[in-house]
C-alpha cells in the first residue's frame, strides 16, 4: 500500500475534492525544496490516507494540508508526523474531530511542547467516545485549545479535561457549556489556578452538578483577594467539595466577598483558624468565613481566634449547635462576640442611659441613635455627633473609641451627661422677656451695628431695624415661633451669633455639670483635656475665628495659657472676662444670651483678617475681670475704626471646629421642635397651634442651623420639606402616611435569614427555639398585634339561644364554685375562735393524763378566686374544615410557594361564603360564647387572642378581649370575626400571650391553647424535621410559661393528636377531644378543673 | 449599755413616745392633726413607703397632751400625760378578733383578752393601722363603727359595746401607689377619714433631714437629697417606688461610718429598690456621677 512515488500519490488525490487538491498544491508549492522528497511523500501519503478513512474525511484533509507549512515551520519533521499520525487518527474516529484539530493547531502548536503534542491529542480523544454528542464535545476542545494553552500549563489542561471527562458520563451538554467557561475563566486565574482545577476534579466526583456554578463564580470573585489568598479559598473548597457538600459555589462566592472586605494580614489569619476548624467540622468553614466581616466589626482580629475556640467547644458538645454558633443564629454565639468586644453598642445601654438621662432631667427623655435622627431630614445631618432637640437624646450608634468597654462607655456617659445638661438646666427654656441674673438686660435695646455698617442698603435696613424694635409686642406673635428665634433675629451675622452663643453655653452648662456632679468631674475633666488637644492651632485661623476659638478653649476649662493677637489682647481679655461670668453656678440661658450680645458686639466689629504667626503671644486669661464701662468703651473704639477702614478685606467667616463630646448644639430648632411637641400635646385650642408650613419655612430659611443629608442635596426646596418633617416629627401633620395598617402585611424574609427587627408599633420580636442548635434562634419571629375586627353581635347571642340549655348548667356549675371559696380551717393554734369539738377533745385529752393538743382554734380561711387565663384560639386555614368531614386530606399541606399560597388560601376561605354546614372555627367561637358567659359569673380576669400569620415576621396575633379590656358589646361582635387566615406558628404566639400574662398579678394564671392540629407554618414544619422543630419550640414555649408559674394547657382537635402532643407536652396537660361537637361542654368543664 | 436591761417592755396600751421624736414640718400638717384630734376625726395618711407617715403620727404622739380630767392631781408627771400610740401593722391574714380579741384557754376555763384596738379603746390611746389595705376587708369594716361619731367598738363576743375614751383616735395609713387594684380601700371605709397626704420632702428640707438623722455634713446631705431626687424621677418609667427619705438615710448613716458614698448608695438604695438589673445600673450611674 505504501506508496513510493509522489507521482502515484497525487494521483490518488486528484480524485478528492477540488479543496484538498487545492490545499495540496498550495502547500506543496511552499514547501517548495524545504522538504526532501523521501519526507514529501510521508507528508502527501498522510494526507491520502487521511482523506479515505472515511466518507467526510476529505473535509479533515483539506485542513491538514493547509495547516502542514505552517506545522513544518514550527517543529521538526518527526514530531510533524506524530502530530499528523495523531490527526489522522482522530480524522479515523471523526472526520470533523481531525477538522477541528487540524484547524486548531497552527494557534495550538506553538503553544506546546513537542513532546506533548501526542498527549495534547490524546486529550481530545479521550472525550471522545462514539456518539455524536462527545464529537461536538471534542471538537469544542480543540477550538478552545488555544485559549487554554496560551494560559494553562499542559498538566492544568489535562486535569481539567478529566473533569470535563468526568461531567460528560453525565451530561455532554453541561461538559461542553463548562469548556466554554472554563475558556473565559479560567484565564482569568493564575497561580492559584491548578488548585481551582484539583478542586474541580473533587466536585466531579463528589458532586458533578456543582462544576458549573465554580466556574461561573470565577469572574465574580473579588479582585481584594490575590493569588494566595485565592489559592487557599479554592483549597478549603477542594476539602469542601470531597467531603460531598452541596453548596461549594456559593461558599466560593460568599466566601470570597467576605474576605475580600477584609485586609491581606487578616484574611490570612482567617485562614489559619479556619484551618484549626476544619479539623473539627467543615460544615462550620462556610459560615465561619462568610461571617469573619461581621465578627471583626465587633471583636479585634486577636480576639477572633477566642470566639472561634469557644465554637468550636460548642461544636464538640453539639454539631448542630456548633453550626448555629458559627452562623451567628446562635445567642451563645452573640453573647461570645458580646463579651469579647469593646466596642459599645448603643443598643446594649441604650435602655441605661435613657433611665440616667431620665433621672437626671426628671423628663421623659428618650435615647435615641444619631443615625435615627438624620434620617428624619430634620436639619440634622451628622450620623456620630451626640445631639438633642429638647426631647430625645440622640447618641452615636456604636463607640469605639477606648480598647476598653467600661471606658467607651464613660465616654457614652459624659456625652448624654453633657446632652441632658441642656434639658436639666435650661438652654431650651429660653425666655426672651426673662431677666438676666448677672448681666444688665440688652435684649431689649440691643440693635446690631455692625448690620447698619456693612450694610449694602444701610438706610433700609436702619428702618426695618427701627421698625422691629418699636414694637415688640405686636411682633411677638406674628412674627417669631420661640424664643431663641426672637433672639438671633437680633443678629446680622446669625452664624457668628450661634457660634458665641453655642461656646457660652456649652460652657456654662460643662461647669454646672461639674458643680452638681462631683462624681462624674474626673471622667469629665478627662474629656475635656481630650478635646483641648484635638483643637486646631489657634494662631493658623483668621481672627474672628480665632477670638470664638479662645472662648471654646476657656468653655473647656482651659487651666493653661492661650495664644492671643498680641493687638488685641485688650479685647481677648474682656471677652475672656465675659464669658468666664457665666461659668458660675447661678447662671441661666439668659445669662448666655447677653454674653453673646456683649462678645458679638465685639467681634463683629473685628477684620476677620490672617494674624502673622509672630504676632501671637501666650497669655492666661483665666480669671479675667471687666467692667461694662470698659466694654462700652471697647466698642466704640471698634466702631471708630472700622468706619475709618474703607476696606474690611475681611475673609469669610467660618465656624471653629466642634468639640467631639458636645456634638452638636441646634438652639433653635431645638426650641422650635420642643414648642411644637409641647404644643402637640396641649389644648387644641391654642392659637399658637394654628402655626402654617409657611409660618416655619420662614423661620427655618433664616435659620443658619439647619444640614442636609449628603444624598439629598439634589433636592427642589430643601426648606419646605424640613418644615414638612419637622411638622410630621411633632406630630402635627396629620397626613395619611401609613397605608394598610391593620391588615398584616406579607413580606417576605427568608428563613435562612438573620435576626429581625422592627420599629413598628403592636411588634414584638421573640427569639425562636432551635432543638438542633439546642439554643435560641435570636429575634426570629415578629408578632404584630392587632385588633380582631368587629362582626355582628348578633352572632352572640344566637349561640347563646342555641345552647340555652347546656349555658343553664354551665352557669350553674361555675355559680357553684363561688362558695367554695370561704373555707372554714379547723385546728388552728391560733384563729378567730376556739373550736368547740378540738376543745372538748383537748380537755377530755388533759382530763385522761395525756397532752393535750393546743389546735383548738378555726379560723374563716378566705380563698380568694385569683384567676387569670388566656385562650389562645387556633385561626389557621385548617379551621374552615367541616367538623363531619372527618376524614383530614392531604391538601392541608400549604403550597410553599406564597404566590400559590395565597391563591390556595382565598379558595380555602372562599368556601366559607355561602356554607350550610359547621366548621371547627364555628365550634370554637361557640365555645367562646359560652364560656365568656360563664366567665363573667365569676368574674376570672380573662383574655381571648387568636393567632394566625405566615412566615416568621409575620405572626398574626388578634386580641378579641384583651385581658384588661371589660366584656361588652366590642368583645361580642370580634368574637363574629374569629374566622380562619393563614398558617400556625404557635411558638411565638404562646410566647407573647406569656407576656401578656406576666402583667398581671394574680394567684393561679392560665394558658389555654385551642388548636386544630400540630403547629406548621412555612419554615417551620415542612419536610421532616422541621416538623419536629415546631414542636419542639411549641413545647419550649409552653415551658418557658410554666417558668413564670403560667399553667399551660393544650386541647386540640386532631385526632392523630397524640403522637406530636406528647412530645409537645410531655408532663404538661393536655387533652384531645375525639369528637369536636363536644368541644362547648367540654371546655368550661376543663376551666373547671383546672382552676380549683 | 448596761447589763442589767437589755430592753424595754410596755404593755401595748402603756406605750407613750418619750423621747421628742425628729420631725421637720412640710406644711400644715402639724395643726390640721391637731384640729382634728381636738374634733375627734379619724384620719387617713397617704403616701409613699418612707416618707415620714410613722415618724410624725409618733411625734405628734408626743407632742398631743391628754385632755386633763379637772377632777384628778395635776402633779402628774408629763409621760402620764402623753397620749399613748397602738400600732397595728396590718397584713393580710389579719382578722377581726387579732384586732378586737378573743377567748384564750388558761387552765380549765377560757379566758377573754382583748385585742389592740380595743385595749386602745378603752385606754384612749392613738391606735396607728398601718397599711390598712393589706388588711381583709371583711376586717376593715370593724373599725367602721369607730370611726363616725359614734365612736364605738361592739364585741360581739362578748356581748358587749365599748364607747372609745375621750383621747382615743384612730389613724389609719395606706400607700395608694403601689398595692394592685385589688388591694384598693373601700369607700365606705375611705370616706369616714380625713385625709392627708404625705410625700417626699422637698430637696432642701430633705437634706436637712438626711444631714440631721445621719450625722453626714450639708454637702454629702445635699448630694443625696440630689440623689433621691434624681431616683424620684425614674418613678413610673424604670421603678415602682421612689427611693423613701428613710433609705437617703441609711445611705448617709453609712456614708458617716466610713463606708464610701458609692458603695453606700449601691447597698442602701439602687440594690434596696429595683431588682431589675437595667435601673439598676442607671442608678448606679446616676449615683456614680454624684458622688465622687
Amino acid at each position: 500500500m505504501v506508496k513510493h512515488n509522489l507521482a502515484a500519490i497525487e494521483n490518488e488525490i486528484s480524485a478528492l475534492p477540488a479543496p484538498v487538491i487545492d490545499e495540496y498544491k498550495r502547500s506543496l508549492n511552499l514547501f517548495g525544496e524545504s522538504l526532501e522528497e523521501q519526507d514529501k511523500i510521508a507528508w502527501a501519503q498522510e494526507g491520502l490516507k487521511i482523506a479515505q478513512q472515511a466518507i467526510r474525511a476529505w473535509e479533515a484533509a483539506t485542513e491538514y494540508f493547509r495547516a502542514s507549512f505552517e506545522i513544518y515551520q514550527i517543529v521538526p519533521f518527526p514530531q510533524f508526523l506524530i502530530w499528523a499520525r495523531n490527526g489522522s487518527n482522530l480524522s479515523k474516529e471523526s472526520p470533523s474531530i481531525g477538522v477541528s484539530y487540524f484547524r486548531s493547531s497552527p494557534m495550538s502548536i506553538p503553544l506546546i511542547k513537542h513532546r506533548n503534542i501526542e498527549t495534547w491529542a490524546s486529550m481530545g480523544q479521550n472525550l471522545y467516545n462514539g456518539t455524536w454528542k462527545s464529537t461536538t464535545l471534542a471538537s469544542k476542545f480543540f477550538e478552545s485549545s488555544p485559549v487554554f494553552l496560551q494560559n494553562l500549563t499542559i498538566y492544568e489542561l489535562e486535569m481539567f479535561v478529566n473533569v470535563i471527562a468526568t461531567l460528560a458520563q453525565k451530561s455532554y451538554d453541561l461538559a461542553t457549556e463548562c469548556i466554554l467557561l472554563g475558556q473565559r475563566s479560567l484565564p482569568q486565574l493564575h497561580s492559584d489556578r491548578e488548585q481551582f482545577i484539583k478542586m474541580l476534579n473533587s466536585l466531579a466526583d463528589q458532586n458533578w452538578r456543582e462544576v458549573k456554578g465554580c466556574l461561573e463564580a470565577i469572574p465574580r470573585l473579588p479582585k481584594q483577594l490575590n493569588g494566595k489568598q485565592r489559592d487557599h479559598l479554592f483549597s478549603f473548597a477542594d476539602r469542601l467539595a470531597a467531603s460531598g457538600s452541596n453548596n461549594v459555589s456559593q461558599f466560593l462566592i460568599e466566601a470570597s466577598q467576605s474576605l475580600g472586605l477584609l485586609n491581606p494580614e487578616h484574611q490570612d489569619r482567617v485562614f489559619a483558624l479556619a484551618e484549626l476548624l476544619i479539623v473539627e467540622s467543615i460544615d462550620s468553614i462556610p459560615p465561619f468565613i462568610k461571617n469573619t466581616p461581621i465578627v471583626l466589626s465587633k471583636i479585634t482580629i486577636a480576639q477572633l481566634e477566642d470566639w472561634l475556640q469557644e465554637g468550636i467547644t460548642t461544636l464538640k458538645q453539639n454539631p448542630e449547635g456548633g453550626l448555629s454558633y458559627f452562623r451567628i443564629e446562635s445567642s451563645r454565639s452573640e453573647s461570645v462576640i458580646e463579651s469579647l468586644s469593646s466596642i459599645l453598642n448603643l443598643s446594649s445601654v441604650q435602655h441605661i442611659i435613657e433611665l440616667y438621662s431620665q433621672a437626671l432631667s426628671g423628663s421623659d427623655v428618650q435615647v435615641e441613635s444619631t443615625a435615627e435622627l438624620a434620617s428624619k431630614g430634620i436639619g440634622w445631618a451628622e450620623e456620630r455627633q451626640p445631639t438633642t432637640e429638647g426631647k430625645t437624646i440622640y447618641l452615636p450608634g456604636n463607640i469605639n473609641r477606648y480598647h476598653e468597654k467600661y471606658k467607651n462607655f464613660a465616654w457614652y456617659k459624659v456625652l448624654t451627661t453633657h446632652q441632658v445638661s441642656h434639658l436639666e438646666f435650661g438652654s431650651f427654656n429660653f425666655d426672651f422677656e426673662k431677666d438676666s441674673i448677672l448681666f444688665e438686660n440688652l435684649r431689649p435695646t440691643f440693635s446690631d451695628t455692625y448690620r447698619i455698617l456693612t450694610s449694602e442698603n444701610a438706610e433700609s435696613s436702619q428702618i426695618s431695624n427701627i421698625e422691629s424694635h418699636s414694637s415688640p409686642e405686636d411682633s411677638i406673635e406674628t412674627s417669631w415661633i420661640t424664643d431663641m428665634q426672637r433672639f438671633f433675629d437680633l443678629f446680622h451675622h446669625r452664624k457668628l451669633a450661634l457660634d458665641i452663643f453655642t461656646a457660652v453655653e456649652d460652657g456654662r452648662l460643662d461647669h454646672l455639670v461639674k458643680v452638681r456632679y462631683p462624681g462624674i468631674r474626673a471622667p469629665y475633666r478627662d474629656v475635656q483635656e481630650e478635646a483641648l488637644l484635638e483643637r486646631p492651632p489657634i494662631e493658623q485661623m483668621p481672627l474672628q475665628q480665632a477670638l470664638i476659638e479662645i472662648l471654646l478653649r476657656l468653655s473647656l476649662d482651659s487651666g493653661r495659657v492661650i495664644p492671643v493677637p498680641v493687638m488685641y489682647t485688650e479685647e481677648a481679655r474682656v471677652l475672656g472676662a465675659i464669658v468666664q461670668k457665666v461659668f458660675n453656678s447661678d447662671s441661666t440661658v439668659e445669662d448666655s444670651s447677653e454674653a453673646t450680645i456683649r462678645i458679638y458686639q465685639v467681634i463683629s466689629l473685628m477684620p476677620n483678617n490672617q494674624i502673622p504667626e509672630e504676632d501671637w503671644e501666650n497669655q492666661n486669661l483665666e480669671g479675667a475681670e471687666y467692667t461694662e464701662e470698659e466694654l462700652q468703651q471697647l466698642v466704640s473704639d471698634l466702631q471708630n475704626q472700622s468706619e475709618g477702614d474703607s476696606e474690611p478685606a475681611n475673609e469669610e467667616y467660618d465656624s471653629p471646629q466642634q468639640v467631639d463630646y458636645r456634638g452638636e448644639f441646634k438652639p433653635e430648632l431645638g426650641q422650635l421642635l420642643s414648642t411644637l411637641k409641647d404644643q402637640d400635646g396641649a389644648s387644641s385650642e391654642d392659637a399658637t397651634q394654628q402655626l402654617s408650613k409657611e409660618q416655619i419655612e420662614e423661620m427655618l430659611s433664616k435659620s443658619v442651623e439647619l444640614q442636609q443629608p449628603d444624598q439629598e442635596t439634589g433636592q427642589m426646596d430643601p426648606v419646605g420639606s424640613f418644615a414638612e418633617n419637622i411638622m410630621k416629627e411633632a406630630g402635627l401633620d396629620p397626613a395619611p402616611d401609613t397605608p394598610g395598617q391593620g391588615q398584616g402585611r406579607l413580606s417576605h424574609h427568608e428563613e435562612k435569614g438573620g435576626p429581625l427587627f422592627t420599629k413598628e408599633p403592636d411588634t414584638y420580636v421573640y427569639d425562636e427555639w432551635d432543638f438542633r442548635a439546642d439554643d435560641y434562634k435570636p429575634r426570629w419571629c415578629i408578632v404584630r398585634e392587632k385588633m380582631a375586627g368587629e362582626g355582628d353581635a348578633q352572632f352572640y347571642s344566637e349561640s347563646l339561644r342555641n345552647y340555652s340549655q347546656m349555658m343553664l348548667k354551665i352557669r350553674r356549675q361555675f355559680e357553684s364554685l363561688m362558695p367554695e371559696m370561704f373555707r372554714k380551717v379547723k385546728r388552728l393554734e391560733d384563729g378567730e375562735d376556739i373550736d368547740l369539738d378540738a376543745l372538748i377533745e383537748a380537755i377530755i385529752d388533759r382530763k385522761a393524763g395525756q397532752d393535750p393538743s393546743n389546735r383548738i382554734y378555726w379560723a374563716r380561711n378566705k380563698v380568694q378566686r385569683d384567676v387569670s387565663v388566656v385562650f389562645l384560639l387556633d385561626m389557621s386555614a385548617s379551621t374552615a374544615e367541616a367538623i363531619d368531614e372527618s376524614k383530614r386530606a392531604a391538601e392541608w399541606d400549604a403550597p410553599d410557594d406564597p404566590v400559590e399560597y395565597m391563591i390556595w388560601l382565598r379558595s380555602r376561605r372562599g368556601e366559607g361564603g355561602r356554607r350550610n354546614y359547621k366548621r371547627i372555627i364555628d365550634i370554637e367561637k361557640e365555645s367562646m360564647v359560652l364560656l365568656t358567659n360563664a366567665l363573667e359569673v365569676i368574674g376570672d380576669t380573662y383574655g381571648i387572642y387568636g393567632f394566625s400569620g405566615y412566615g416568621r415576621e409575620n405572626v398574626e396575633f388578634y386580641v378579641i378581649k384583651d385581658l384588661k379590656e371589660q366584656f361588652g358589646e366590642q368583645v361580642k361582635k370580634r368574637i363574629d370575626k374569629i374566622a380562619p387566615l393563614h398558617a400556625t406558628r404557635m411558638g411565638p404566639a404562646i410566647r407573647h400571650a406569656v407576656s401578656k400574662l406576666k402583667t398581671v398579678d394574680s394567684r393561679t394564671k392560665i394558658l389555654f391553647l385551642i388548636s386544630d392540629g400540630r403547629p406548621q407554618d412555612r419554615g417551620y414544619s415542612r419536610e421532616g424535621v422541621e416538623k419536629e422543630y415546631a414542636v419542639h419550640d411549641t413545647r419550649m414555649a409552653l415551658l418557658e410559661a410554666r417558668r413564670e408559674s403560667i399553667v399551660p394547657f393544650a386541647l386540640t382537635v386532631d385526632k392523630a393528636g397524640h403522637d406530636y402532643l406528647k412530645t409537645m407536652c410531655q408532663d404538661m396537660a393536655y387533652e384531645v377531644l375525639e369528637d369536636i361537637s363536644q368541644l362547648p361542654q367540654r371546655l368550661p368543664y376543663l376551666y373547671r378543673r383546672l382552676t380549683v | 449599755m448596761g447589763s442589767e436591761t437589755q430592753y424595754k417592755e410596755h404593755i401595748i396600751e402603756e406605750y407613750t413616745v418619750d423621747k421628742e421624736p425628729y420631725y421637720v414640718p412640710v406644711g400644715d400638717e402639724i395643726s390640721l392633726f391637731k384640729a382634728a384630734y381636738e374634733e375627734k376625726m379619724p384620719i387617713l395618711f397617704k403616701g409613699p413607703t418612707g416618707c415620714g407617715k410613722t415618724r410624725f403620727i409618733e411625734y405628734m404622739a408626743y407632742h398631743l397632751a391628754r385632755p386633763t380630767t379637772g377632777g384628778k392631781k395635776q402633779s402628774k408627771s408629763e409621760k402620764d400625760s402623753r397620749i399613748p400610740l397602738v400600732t397595728v401593722a396590718c397584713h393580710e391574714d389579719l382578722t377581726a378578733s387579732d384586732l378586737v380579741g378573743r377567748y384564750l384557754l388558761q387552765g380549765d376555763e377560757t379566758k377573754w383578752m382583748d385585742g389592740p384596738l380595743t385595749r386602745a379603746v378603752k385606754r384612749g390611746a392613738i391606735c396607728y393601722l398601718d397599711e390598712i389595705v393589706e388588711a381583709r376587708k371583711d376586717t376593715t369594716v370593724i373599725i367602721h363603727p369607730l370611726s363616725d361619731y359614734r365612736r364605738i367598738l361592739p364585741v360581739e363576743k362578748l356581748g358587749t359595746v365599748f364607747e372609745a375614751a375621750e383621747s382615743f383616735l384612730l389613724v389609719i395609713s395606706y400607700n395608694p401607689g403601689y398595692q394592685s387594684a385589688l388591694k384598693d380601700l373601700k369607700h365606705s371605709t375611705r370616706q369616714r377619714f380625713i385625709a392627708m397626704e404625705f410625700d417626699y420632702p422637698p430637696k432642701d428640707l430633705e437634706a436637712e433631714i438626711i444631714a440631721h438623722e445621719s450625722g453626714v455634713d450639708s454637702v454629702v446631705a445635699e448630694s443625696l437629697a440630689t440623689f433621691g431626687e434624681k431616683v424620684r424621677n425614674l418613678k413610673g418609667s424604670g421603678l415602682l417606688e421612689g427611693v423613701s427619705t428613710r433609705l437617703l438615710v441609711y445611705a448617709g448613716r453609712l456614708i458617716a461610718r466610713g463606708i464610701p458614698p458609692r458603695r453606700a448608695c449601691q447597698v442602701a438604695v439602687v440594690w434596696s429598690i429595683t431588682d431589675d438589673a437595667e435601673a439598676q445600673q442607671s442608678i448606679q450611674e446616676v449615683a456614680s456621677s454624684l458622688f465622687e
